[in-house]
């Protein structure tokens, strides 16, 4: 415990998943809603931003439950608490932002089943205090929402000249449809996990 | 009855957070529901009064039973559209269908006789972007309003803006033209008997 409050372990924490562990772009994981929900950026920024709370309140609540946990028990008591919240956000969502749960449908309570909040519960809440687990999340969060965010720009601007609504190309420019369709999202995603490994210089020594 | 001490020393956790979240989630959805309610309702209002500008209220006049044949039943909701001085201008019913991707939701209006369609709405359509997400777009969707409220038929070929029975589909969606149609015909014959039943229209010749 007294390493925990150390600067450079929060810090630490707080960064990783935002590029070195960055769930879309390096460790590929909870794909869904990359491919799903990117057809434009506020549909995505929403996603992104139900998942951050989803993330920072099951990791907290794991945290502080963490030495109760019965080993056998525990992916149960994990679904359980990621499932009310996600719930709750549902309910918000369709409460107070109609317009965006109507596009996100059934993506949202899909979030139950996102690997990167059970991933991020296992690995970093169940093991950890609440303080690092829920910087953990934001970092977590934040990367992922970023991702998605890059995803949906490229993708809104390419198939409708627009980004966030407002009209960026020049009118001459034809929309790209394909781009809004599921092709579009493979393509778009095969190209930046390309960018994201030349950046990291993962495949240097490959011939 | 030391079993019974080992699974409750076990789950103890999960019977007494499932109890918490059971509770918060009850809590949650009490405070929000009448709100989300309210949401669906201004939506359809939104719809019903982009159908019928004239109007300035709805009343749910009544709820019918719809046969849609192979043992398949479902409702449909009426709606009755008042003018500003209390007078019927016309009705409103909700119809779905099957469609390529998901289903289709619609709301179709009629005059107050019930003989010409005034205009179909989607109240949810999520079909193939670029194909099929196009029967939201006037051209198909204004071939609906002044027809006469009986059979549609779908066609291939022919003039959108010709005002009569037939339906010119959508190129390259021919599942969601067929769908919207096939639809519009399930509801409009059985709500329009249905209202003839119920005395709420007159059969006028």
């Amino acid at each position: 415990m007294s390493n925990e409050s150390s600067q450079p372990r929060l810090l630490e924490a707080l960064t990783a998943g935002i590029w070195r562990e960055n769930p879309t772009f390096r460790l590929l994981i909870g794909m869904c809603p990359p491919l799903a929900v990117t057809t434009a950026v506020k549909p995505a920024l929403t996603m992104g931003l139900s998942v951050i709370f989803v993330l920072v309140c099951s990791n907290l609540v794991i945290s502080l439950m963490r030495n109760l946990l019965k080993p056998h028990l525990r992916i149960m008591m994990f679904t359980l608490t990621i499932a009310t919240f996600v719930t709750i956000c549902d309910l918000y969502l369709r409460a107070f932002v109609p317009d965006m749960s109507k596009i996100l449908g059934a993506y949202v309570p899909l979030i139950v089943v996102n690997c990167i909040i059970i991933f991020r519960a296992e690995a970093c809440a169940s093991k950890c205090g609440p303080l690092v687990s829920v910087l953990d999340a934001i970092g977590t969060g934040t990367g992922f929402t970023i991702a998605l965010c890059i995803l949906a720009g490229i993708r809104e601007i390419l198939a409708t000249g627009n980004l966030v609504g407002y009209r960026v190309l020049p009118h001459a420019f034809v929309p790209w449809l394909s781009m809004q369709m599921p092709v579009g999202a493979f393509v778009t995603l095969g190209l930046l996990l390309g960018l994201a490994s030349v950046l990291t210089g993962k495949n240097k020594g490959v011939a | 009855m030391s079993k019974i001490k080992l699974f409750l020393n076990e789950s103890w956790l999960l019977v007494v957070s499932s109890f918490f979240f059971g509770l918060l989630l009850a809590v949650t959805n009490a405070a929000w529901s009448p709100k989300i309610e309210q949401n669906k309702q201004a939506e359809i209002n939104h719809l019903m009064t982009y159908l019928l500008p004239e109007a300035k209220s709805f009343e749910q006049a009544a709820e019918a039973e719809i046969d849609l044949g192979k043992g398949k039943k479902t409702k449909s909701r009426i709606y009755k559209a008042l003018s500003a001085d209390g007078e019927c201008i016309g009705w409103e019913f909700n119809a779905e269908g099957a469609g390529f991707a998901d289903k289709i939701e619609m709301i179709i209006a009629v005059d107050k006789n019930f003989e010409k369609i005034a205009g179909i709405h989607f109240a949810s359509l999520n079909e193939t972007p670029g194909f099929g997400d196009r029967a939201k777009q006037p051209y198909f969707r204004n071939q609906f309003a002044q027809a006469p409220a009986g059979e549609l038929k779908l066609t291939k070929t022919g003039d959108p803006g010709k005002i009569d029975s037939e339906i010119v589909a959508i190129t390259g969606a021919t599942v969601t033209s067929t769908a919207v149609v096939n639809s519009a015909n399930n509801y409009v014959k059985p709500v329009k008997e249905y209202m003839l039943n119920k005395g709420l229209i007159q059969n006028v010749k």
